[in-house]
C-alpha cells in the first residue's frame, strides 16, 4: 500500500520552477529519505506535503485518497520542522502536548501520550523546564516528541538534525530508527547529509535539479545507481568524477580519461560513441586502492596532498595530473602508504559511465 | 618562539565555572589543538591567552614572563577567527601588507615575508584580486596570511575552518598543514571537530566541562583514552561501552560477559568490582565462520558509513555491540555472525570513568 503518492507534481514561484514534474511513491511503513543538496527543493516538497502550500500542478494522494486541496489540519500527519520552533513561553510538557491540545484530545489521554513519548526519547526529566533552559540536543528531542505525539501513520521530518553537532546526531540516528519501527509508521525524512541518508533510509529518493532523478531501495541504489547524482552524492566522501571521451579501437569501445584509458561495455540503449560524445566517469572513493599488488587493475601515479584522520579511517586526497581524487583507507593500512606519492589502482568494473547531458548511466569498464 | 604556560588557570562567570584550575604547557614548534564539545571552556581559555579575558585566578606565562595582566597588543600574538578579518575594497596583496607597515621592517624584508605566506598558502592566483572576488575559503586564507606574515610569537586559531564549505575545508586544511610544517611556531588551535584535530595537531588537549581530560598525540588519545569521555567523543561512532560487576577470584577478578567465549581473568583491579569495558567498533572482528576466540551473534541492523564501510549492530546475549567492517564483508553478512573482541583492544574504565591499568586474559 502507498502512504504517499505524488503525481506529476510541480511548483513554481513566479517564473522560478522549484519542483519540475515528477512522480514519487512512498510505501506505507517505510523510512523513506528524500535526499539532495541544500536548496534542491526538499523544503518546498515538505510544504506541499504538509499542506502549507499548494502545488502549481499535479496531485498529492495520502493513503490512496486525493489530498491536493486538503488543508494541513485535515491531513492527519505528524510534522517535525527543520528548526526546533519550540514555543519559548511554554514548558517542555506544553510544547509536546500542543498538537493534541489543538485537536481537543481528552486531557487524561494527553498526559499519558506526553509522558510515554518523553520517556521513549529520554526527556521525561525535562518536562517542567522551558526551551531556553535546554541544550541544542534536548531541544531537538522535544521538537521530535512534539512531532510524533499525535498518533498517526504518516510523519514528515524536514531535515531535523541539521546544525546539531556530530555526536548528538550519532545518537539521534538510533533513536529515530527505533521510533519509526516502534510506531510502525511511514517516515518521510529530508536531508542533505549522505551519511544520515545511509544510516536511516530503507528507501531513498534523490532530488536534483527540481526533480526526483532516482528512487528505490537504498542498498540497491547505492550499489547500482542509474543516475550520476545518486552515485556522486550518496556516499561520503563524495565519489570521484572526471571527464571522459569515447572512441573505437579494434572493434571495442574505449574511454579515455585524464587518469587512464579503458575498454568499456555500453548499455544497448546508449547509442554509438560518436552520438554520445563526452561522458562523465565516476569512481567511488572505496574503489580506489593505494599501492595495489593485484593484476588487471588500471593504474597511475598520484601525489598525496592531504590525509584526514577520522580515527578508524583515513581519507586520502590525491592528485593525478592536476585531477583531484579521494580515497578512504583503514587506519591499519595507513602506514603502508608513503607520505607523498602512491600508485592508484582501480578495478575496471568499478568505473561507471554516465551521459554528460542527462546524467543517465550508460556503461561501465570491462577487463 | 616562547612556550605558553597556563598555571592553575581558573575562570568563573556568574553561576558558571568556564575553566577549572587548568595547568598546561604549549611547547614551541608544536600545534596543540584544544578539542571539546561546545561549552567545554576551550574558547575561554584561548581568550585568556590572548588577553581578551582576565582569569579569575591563575597565571599565563610566555616562557618565564608572567603576562597575566599584559594587554593584548603587547603579547605578540596573532589570531585567526571563525570569520575572516580582511579589508574589502583592496587587493589581497595590500591586505597582507597593511599589518606589516606597522612593524619596523625594511621594504625588502616586508616583500620577502609577503611572498613567503602567499607561496605557502597557495594564494599566487589571487594576489591582485579584490576581497569581494574571492570565495569564503580563500578569504580565510588571506586572513591567515595577514596574521602569519607578522610573525607573531604565538598564533591562536579559533575554529578557523568551521564556516566554509566542504571543498574549501580540504583546501584550508592542506594550507594549514603546510603552514605549520614550515613555520614551526607555537600554535594553539581551538576546534570541536575531532577530524580537524586529529589531522592537524601534534598534540590534542581534550576538554570537558572546563577541565583538560587528557593531553596526548592524536593516535595515543584515540587508541588509549584515559577517560570514558575520550573513548566516546573521538571516533565515529565512539567506543562501545559495557558496564559490569566482576567477581573476586584468588586475589584477581573474573568477568562473565557474552562478549567473550570464556570467562575473563582481570588482574590489577585492586578490589575494584565495578568496571566498564570499552572497545572501538573498528577493533572488533567480525566473521561468518565460528572460531575459538569468537562468540555467535545476530545482526540487528547494518548500514553504510564513511568510505563504504558498514556499521553493523550485533546482538550478543543481552548486549548490542557496534562493529565496523570493510565494504566487501559488510555487504555479505546476513543474520548469523561471529564476533571477536581482541583483548589487546579492550580498554577498562573504573566507576569514575578513568582508565584502569589492568591485565586481561581468557580463563
Amino acid at each position: 500500500m502507498l502512504a504517499i503518492e505524488l503525481r506529476s507534481i510541480a511548483k513554481k514561484y513566479g517564473r522560478v520552477e522549484v519542483l519540475r514534474d515528477f512522480d514519487l511513491s512512498v510505501e506505507a511503513g517505510t523510512f523513506t529519505v528524500v535526499f539532495g543538496l541544500p536548496a534542491c527543493g526538499k523544503s518546498v516538497l515538505v510544504r506541499l506535503l504538509t499542506g502549507l502550500e499548494r502545488p502549481s500542478a499535479g496531485h498529492i494522494l495520502l493513503r490512496g485518497n486525493e489530498a491536493t486541496r486538503v488543508d494541513s489540519g485535515g491531513r492527519n500527519i505528524g510534522y517535525v520542522p527543520q528548526s526546533f520552533a519550540l514555543y519559548p513561553h511554554f514548558s517542555v510538557y506544553n510544547n509536546i502536548s500542543y498538537p493534541l491540545d489543538l485537536i481537543k484530545f481528552p486531557k487524561p489521554r494527553i498526559d499519558g501520550a506526553v509522558k510515554q513519548i518523553a520517556e521513549q526519547l529520554k526527556i521525561d526529566h525535562l518536562l517542567g523546564k522551558y526551551p531556553d533552559q535546554l541544550s541544542g540536543g534536548e531541544k531537538q528531542r522535544v521538537a521530535l516528541a512534539r512531532g510524533v505525539v499525535k498518533q498517526t501513520d504518516i510523519y514528515i521530518l524536514d531535515d531535523p538534525l541539521v546544525g546539531l553537532d556530530f555526536k548528538l546526531r550519532e545518537q539521534m540516528f538510533d533513536d529515530l530508527k527505533l521510533m519509526q519501527q516502534s510506531l510502525a509508521a511511514t517516515f518521510l525524512y529530508t536531508t542533505s547529509d549522505p551519511l544520515e541518508a545511509l544510516a536511516l533510509a530503507d528507501k531513498v529518493a534523490v532530488l536534483d535539479g527540481g526533480r526526483i532523478v532516482e528512487a528505490g531501495d537504498l542498498v540497491a541504489l547505492f550499489h547500482r545507481p542509474a543516475h550520476i547524482s545518486t552515485m556522486t552524492l550518496l556516499g561520503f566522501p563524495p565519489s570521484n568524477q572526471i571527464g571522459g571521451e569515447l572512441f573505437n579501437r579494434a572493434d571495442q569501445i574505449w574511454c579515455r580519461t585524464g587518469l587512464f584509458e579503458l575498454p568499456v561495455s555500453m548499455a544497448p540503449s546508449a547509442g554509438l560513441p560518436a552520438e554520445i560524445g563526452d561522458v562523465r566517469v565516476v569512481i567511488r572513493p572505496e574503489d580506489i586502492d593505494l599501492n595495489p599488488d593485484q593484476d588487471g587493475l588500471l593504474k597511475c601515479q598520484a601525489q598525496i596532498v592531504l590525509r584526514e584522520d577520522l580515527g578508524g579511517e583515513v581519507i586520502v586526497y590525491l592528485e593525478v595530473n592536476k585531477i583531484p581524487l579521494v580515497t578512504v583507507i583503514s587506519h591499519a593500512e595507513d602506514h603502508l602508504v608513503s607520505q607523498d606519492t602512491a600508485t592508484v589502482g582501480v578495478h575496471p568494473s568499478k568505473v561507471v559511465l554516465f551521459k554528460s547531458d542527462t546524467g543517465q548511466r550508460i556503461g561501465k569498464g570491462v577487463n | 618562539m616562547p612556550e605558553v604556560r597556563l598555571v592553575d588557570l581558573h575562570k568563573e562567570y556568574p553561576g558558571v565555572i568556564a575553566v577549572k584550575n587548568v595547568s598546561i604547557t604549549f611547547t614551541t614548534a608544536t600545534v596543540t589543538c584544544l578539542l571539546g564539545p561546545s561549552g567545554c571552556g576551550k574558547t575561554t581559555m584561548m581568550r585568556i591567552i590572548a588577553g581578551l579575558e582576565a582569569p579569575t585566578a591563575g597565571d599565563v606565562f610566555f616562557d618565564d614572563d608572567r603576562i597575566t595582566e599584559l594587554p593584548t597588543r603587547k603579547r605578540r600574538i596573532g589570531m585567526v577567527f571563525q570569520y575572516p578579518v580582511v579589508y574589502r575594497g583592496i587587493s589581497v596583496y595590500r591586505n597582507i601588507e597593511l599589518p606589516l607597515l606597522e612593524e619596523k621592517l625594511s621594504e625588502s624584508e616586508r616583500k620577502k615575508r609577503i611572498r613567503q605566506v602567499i607561496d605557502i598558502l597557495g594564494l599566487e592566483d589571487s594576489v591582485d584580486k579584490e576581497i569581494s572576488q574571492l570565495d569564503a575559503g580563500t578569504r580565510q586564507k588571506v586572513a591567515i596570511a595577514r596574521t602569519v606574515a607578522r610573525q607573531p610569537a604565538v598564533i591562536l586559531f579559533d575554529e578557523p575552518i568551521t564556516s566554509v564549505d566542504a571543498e574549501a575545508k580540504v583546501q584550508l586544511k592542506r594550507a594549514l598543514k603546510e603552514l605549520t610544517r614550515q613555520l614551526r611556531q607555537t600554535i594553539i588551535y581551538v576546534t570541536h571537530d575531532q577530524t580537524e584535530a586529529m589531522t592537524l595537531a601534534d598534540q590534542i588537549a581534550l576538554m570537558k566541562e572546563g577541565e583538560i581530560v587528557q593531553i596526548d598525540a592524536p593516535r595515543t588519545l584515540y587508541n588509549l583514552p584515559n577517560d570514558v569521555f575520550g573513548g566516546w567523543f573521538l571516533g565515529n561512532p565512539g567506543m562501545n561501552f559495557f558496564e559490569y560487576r566482576v567477581e573476586a577470584l584468588d586475589g584477581d577478578s573474573v568477568l562473565k560477559s557474552p562478549l567473550f567465549p570464556r570467562d575473563l581473568k582481570i588482574s590489577g583491579l585492586n578490589g575494584q568490582d565495578r568496571i566498564t569495558v570499552g572497545i572501538r567498533p573498528e577493533h572488533v572482528r567480525l566473521g561468518r565462520q565460528p572460531s575459538d576466540l569468537a562468540v555467535g551473534g545476530n545482526v540487528r541492523r547494518k548500514f553504510i558509513v564513511v568510505g563504504g564501510y558498514y556499521l553493523v549492530s550485533v546482538e550478543l546475549g543481552d548486549k548490542i555491540i557496534k562493529v565496523k567492517v570493510d565494504p566487501v564483508l559488510g555487504r555479505q553478512i546476513e543474520n548469523d555472525v561471529w564476533v571477536e573482541c581482541p583483548l589487546d583492544w579492550i580498554t577498562l574504565f573504573g566507576p569514575d570513568g578513568r582508565r584502569l591499568k589492568a591485565e586481561l586474559s581468557l580463563l
